[in-house]
């Protein structure tokens, strides 16, 4: 297992624990300590409507330890293109997520932020690990 | 222009060409996602309103709070507990009765707090069931705190008159935080015993339960009107009534409780005797 790879894979465990973490507050109607200063606010985003998974009682913490969870598997193999797309799946993710605490709810989540750190963290190492492609015969 | 060597079959794979740099494409992608998230903060900006939206003229004030407080029993009904979340929890003390000898509910809050905001549309959603607000008047939540201008009703001039029940609210700060009402000593001790984390809103039923915080996120009536928000109620599948009507069910099992389920045209529906025993 190369170091990327192992890389990857702590990074990916991380991200089960955090997300497990929040599910686990969420199902006991506990706002994780987060202090609430300026734009940062756990509770104001840990509460709202897009904190669950659409229509649903479902965290959205929880959708985290699966994607983790699926990144973890895959990175117990050597990178290929299931590694690029999985990530791109999770940086599409992070992205709408993020739009959703900065331009709905004008805040930010320090914890989810942790988790998005960790998605981006694992989209770096996907790029940086990807197959080399330009070889030409001569 | 060059001519090309043609390759010969099964030759040996050439070294890599040399090309971009590997950290080329990692740094290209932490940029872009730093633009991205300063756009984000920039279409934040342009489109947080800095003004509160109009309020109602006195006749819109009126129909939606017709709306609001004639609600069908099928539209309870039909809701239950919704999306809201159950906050109230019970509690221990000598029984909340207020000046007239019956259970009070008191209420305590402030115009800038935009939890307060959403958590006033059950609480007078509820009420209105047991008896007759007058006084209410339109509000928004501060316009500089999360979720600004959030449309709400405020308790500062309203009265409330029941058979069932008493209701006194405290009003502590407008919505641009400045005093506005101070809670008696007693009520301080209310607030001192069962608020223990000093948030708001802060809703006591009789010392019987108690709850605090908004049983739904304030963003659900984000940028709504008064009067969408209304209609909205009316449909027993909108966002909005799964989070206030199941709101205010679950604040009236409360009171149903305080009351020795009075009035039994409230009461006794099965929506209410359900969520009462999920109040322990």
């Amino acid at each position: 297992m190369s170091r990327l790879q192992l890389s990857a894979l702590l990074v990916s465990l991380a991200g089960i624990a955090v997300s497990a973490y929040l599910t686990v507050l969420h199902y006991a109607g506990v706002i994780p300590g987060c202090p609430v200063t300026g734009p940062i606010n756990c509770e104001a985003v840990l509460s709202s409507s897009y904190a669950v998974i659409g229509g649903t009682a479902v965290p959205t913490s929880a959708a985290g330890i699966v994607w983790f969870g699926v990144s973890a598997l895959l990175w117990t193999r050597p990178a290929g293109r299931a590694h690029l797309v999985w990530s791109g799946v999770g940086l599409a993710t992070v992205l709408y997520l993020v739009f959703i605490e900065i331009v709905r709810l004008g805040v930010i989540c320090l914890w989810c932020t942790a988790t998005h750190v960790l998605v981006v963290a694992i989209v770096l190492i996907a790029l940086a690990s990807r197959p080399a492609t330009n070889t030409a015969r001569e | 222009m060059s001519a090309r060597r043609p390759v010969r079959k099964g030759a040996p794979l050439r070294k890599p060409v040399a090309g971009t740099p590997g950290w080329v494409m990692p740094a290209a992608v932490v940029a872009g996602i730093a633009v991205v998230i300063a756009a984000f903060w920039v279409i934040h900006w342009y489109t947080t309103p800095l003004a509160p939206p109009p309020p109602p003229t006195q006749s819109e004030t009126q129909v939606v709070l017709e709306t609001i407080t004639s609600l069908p029993a099928s539209e309870f009904d039909s809701v239950g507990q919704g999306s809201a979340n159950n906050l109230i929890k019970p509690v221990s003390g000598t029984r909340l009765v207020g000046s007239t000898g019956k259970p009070e509910v008191f209420y305590l809050g402030a115009e800038y707090c935009p939890y307060c905001a959403a958590e006033r549309w059950p609480l007078i959603i509820a009420l209105s069931r047991f008896g007759t607000f007058s006084g209410l008047e339109t509000t928004t939540s501060s316009s500089t705190d999360i979720f600004p201008n959030t449309v709400t009703f405020t308790f500062r001039n309203a009265k409330y008159a029941s058979q069932y029940i008493d209701f006194v609210s405290v009003e502590t700060l407008d919505r641009d935080q400045k005093a506005l009402q101070s809670p008696t000593a007693a009520e301080q001790q209310l607030v001192t015993k069962y608020d223990t984390s000093g948030s708001i809103p802060f809703i006591d039923f009789a010392n019987q339960y108690a709850s605090t915080g908004a049983t739904y996120s304030p963003d659900t009536i984000g940028g709504m009107s008064w009067r969408a928000v209304a209609d909205a109620l009316k449909q027993p599948d909108s966002t909005q009534a799964k989070a206030i009507v199941g709101s205010a069910n679950l604040i009236t099992a409360a009171i149903c409780k305080a009351t020795g389920d009075q009035p039994a045209t409230v009461c006794s529906s099965a929506t209410i005797q359900n969520l009462e025993k999920t109040l322990k």
